[in-house]
């Protein structure tokens, strides 16, 4: 009993304090109150979380961009030098050996191209790619980055190499899929609620006519329409297609290429062999836009994708549980057919049986 | 005779349902998955697998075309004695080469490597990654029908790992729900159990003598008027401080009209507990019963259990590649949330023979590691819902007593 005191001791502490502050009749206080829900809820519509999600993965690509730019860049350092090594070693041999002797010389130029080989893949598989981290860093290619670590997408064309870098990832993916999760299920909800009112009303459209001729203008009874899933389908397919001609007519990827880095982008499977923008030999400024570009994409495409899924799962169960009405009609008739079936066998037995006697 | 036949039926039709449902069960799903998995790496290898010495040929091409290039162009061309220049002649012709070496290596080419690129473990760490969404990237298909493929094998196999998350979640789960009982609660011990229920008597007592002081109607009429003391009496589950666990056992449930008890299969809450007060003290303890799944996990042992599969991860990786701690923990964190970098991938070590085992490895930690995320998403959520609901509660009181 006495533990239970303080605990409505402060109820009524609050509840007075509430009254107090209700019955003073501070306007500002409840507007302020107001505006505050109002911003809350905001924030957990379409808009507002869309919102978020740009600003979360603007914040991180400046963060990032900060942080991985003004690592030196040791790599770059060692394959020059690497490249300085053969060009010294190759003047070496051209100087040693006797040089209008061709095997000689070829056979021991292509040695030390061997070696040189080598370490420059060694170097590639290691991380790197011809790029300085002031190239890599630039701002889109941050934001993708971002984009890709809080997608799940990953492409890995973009790595951290500092130790901040890395821990920063993990504390901005900690924060970051939750949100993008966020994003996810509303945007789903949003654009599926938007295309079922859109393919009801088509559909009412296409069937008005149908309907006055037969009824006279009086509508039957309205069955739930559930959008079919090969309606999403096709949703789904346009914007694939829709990337693939973009991506294709930009990157000079054939079609099938860049089909492939789309589904590969939607699934968030990121292998990152294909990532616009990633060429070595485009200019740097060309690839900018087109970073800002995929990003939309992949953004908008990752809604779609969670339209597809709410709507599917939707006319996936609906599709289910007429299959199991089906199936217990059937089941029954089966049953009832047997039943008949065995009473009239039993009739019948017992009529011969009758007769024999 | 037509009922045998009946039964003949009902059996196979039993037979065909049991199967579907084994399918569908947990040891199903596994196998199906990793029927699938193993389907893939065989395909992937096959289809992959032919290029690979092409390409070596390839570059050794291209080297005999720099040497012979380096021969004619250069040494050839230039008077030999004028060293700056043949030297930035030489130094041209290797950045181009270098630049050759670097496209190659991008298109799949990996330097003198012993062991072939699709050999079956890393074929099966591939499909992995396809339908496990996280793509690393270490090997992608170079050819037309390999990208075809891979784009039919995700979109099937990806619906076919959910299924198994979520499967082998529910399932990991429950017996983590019973470890824990069982040995984080005590819960199976039943001298424990008789020491806390003789702990909690006095408490009993309390709450009965004060639901017997007044008759439950008048009780009910004051407590609105008068506001939350008798409210707080009445709701002895929302005692302040009081355990998690205690609350779960068994509780002497006051009389309320209004008052349901929650759902026993959600919420911590054993078989209705009508308290008799002349009842025997020891039918008190027959009503102790144990009730695993009705417990729910604090969401701080889910975080536990994430971050110590991690750090293991990270250590065993750690030691195996010579990865540092930070790296390891990075590709673990990176693998797990399906992000799938790529920078780092066990058994990828440039010029030493890769470790074919390394990549089973990585596989298995993978599976393993995917349901044991999920069966902890599945835990917290429970934990989430619970904290709302009782929130909510808490909410609706506080809103009752402003009336």
């Amino acid at each position: 009993m006495e533990r239970q005191h303080p605990i409505s001791a402060s109820f009524h502490g609050s509840m007075r304090s509430r009254d107090s502050s209700s019955t003073i009749g501070s306007d500002p206080r409840e507007k302020i109150k107001d505006c505050f829900r109002k911003f809350i809820a905001f924030m957990f519509t379409q808009v507002g979380v869309g919102a978020l999600v740009v600003c979360y993965a603007i914040l991180g690509a400046a963060g990032f961009m900060h942080i991985e730019k003004d690592n030196p860049d040791e790599q770059l350092e060692e394959v020059k030098r690497l490249r300085q090594n053969c060009a010294e070693a190759l003047w070496n041999i051209t100087v040693n050996v006797n040089v209008f002797n061709e095997t000689i010389w070829v056979l021991k130029v292509n040695e030390v191209l061997r070696l040189f080989q080598n370490n420059i893949t060694a170097a590639i598989l290691t991380g790197y790619n011809g790029r300085s981290a002031q190239d890599i860093w630039s701002f889109p290619a941050a934001l993708m980055y971002s984009l890709s670590v809080f997608t799940m997408i990953g492409y890995g064309n973009v790595v951290p190499k500092t130790v901040w870098g890395k821990i920063s990832t993990i504390a901005y993916a900690c924060f970051g899929i939750p949100i993008y999760i966020l994003y996810f299920c509303n945007m789903g909800k949003v654009l599926a609620k938007t295309f079922k009112w859109l393919y009801i009303t088509a559909h009412e459209c296409s069937r008005r006519d149908d309907t006055l001729f037969e009824e006279g203008g009086i509508q039957p009874v309205k069955r739930k329409i559930t959008v079919p899933s090969t309606a999403c389908l096709w949703v789904i397919s346009f914007y694939i297609l829709t990337g693939t001609i973009m991506f294709g007519a930009w990157e000079d990827w054939n079609y099938l290429d860049s089909t492939y880095f789309c589904v590969i982008s939607l699934c968030k499977i990121g292998f990152g062999d294909f990532v616009p923008g990633a060429n070595i030999a485009d200019s740097a400024d060309g690839s900018h836009v087109k970073l800002v570009i995929n990003f939309i994409y992949v953004l908008l495409g990752m809604g779609l994708v969670a339209m597809c899924y709410n709507l599917m799962c939707e006319d996936v169960q609906v599709k289910v549980r007429e299959l199991k009405e089906d199936l217990k009609n059937c089941l029954d008739d089966i049953t009832l057919k047997i039943t008949v079936c065995m009473n009239d066998t039993k009739y019948y037995h017992q009529k011969q049986s009758r007769s024999a006697k | 005779m037509p009922r045998r036949k009946r039964r003949l039926a009902s059996r196979i039709r039993d037979y065909v349902r049991g199967l579907l449902a084994f399918l569908f069960s947990n040891v199903g799903v596994i196998v199906l998955v990793l029927a699938y998995t193993i389907a893939g790496a065989f395909m992937f290898q096959a289809i992959e697998g032919g290029g690979e010495m092409e390409r070596a040929q390839n570059m050794t091409r291209a080297r005999d075309n720099t040497a012979q290039h380096l021969w004619e162009n250069v040494t050839l061309a230039l008077n030999l004695f004028n060293e700056t220049e043949l030297r930035e002649r030489i130094g041209m012709e290797i950045k181009k080469y270098q630049k050759i070496v670097v496209t190659a290596v991008h298109a799949g080419w990996d330097g003198t490597r012993s062991s072939r690129q699709w050999s079956f473990s890393s074929a099966f760490l591939y499909s992995l990654t396809v339908i496990t969404t996280i793509g690393y990237g270490h090997l992608f298909p170079r050819t037309n029908w390999g990208k075809v493929i891979t784009i039919f094998y995700a979109l099937l196999g990806m619906p076919l790992f959910l299924l198994y998350l979520t499967n082998v979640g529910e399932l990991l789960a429950r017996w983590f729900k019973c470890i824990y009982a069982l040995i984080c609660l005590c819960r199976g011990c039943p001298g424990f159990t008789r020491r806390r229920v003789a702990r909690l008597r006095p408490q009993y007592d309390l709450s009965e003598a004060e639901s017997i002081e007044r008759p439950p109607a008048w009780r009910s009429r004051h407590s609105e008027s008068e506001g939350t003391p008798e409210l707080e009496g009445r709701y002895p589950r929302e005692l302040p401080r009081r355990p998690e666990y205690i609350r779960s056992i068994s509780m002497p449930q006051p009389y309320d009209p209004r008052y349901r008890p929650p759902d026993p299969r959600q919420r911590g809450w054993s078989e209705p507990v009508a308290h008799q007060p002349g009842s025997p003290v020891s039918s008190d303890f027959s009503y102790v019963t144990f009730d695993a799944q009705s417990i729910t996990v604090p969401i701080s042992v889910c975080v536990a259990i994430m971050v110590g599969y991690l750090l293991s991860g990270s250590l065993i990786f750690g030691m195996w590649e010579k990865w540092d701690l930070l790296d390891g923990a990075y590709f673990c964190f990176i693998s797990l949330s399906s992000i799938g970098f790529g920078d780092f991938v066990p058994g990828e070590r440039v010029y030493t023979p890769r470790i074919e085992t390394s990549f089973i490895v990585c596989s298995l930690y993978l599976m393993l590691g995917m349901a044991l995320v999920a069966m902890c998403f599945n835990l917290m959520q429970e934990q989430v819902l619970h904290y709302i609901a009782s929130f909510k509660r808490a909410f609706k009181r506080l809103s009752r007593c402003k009336r």
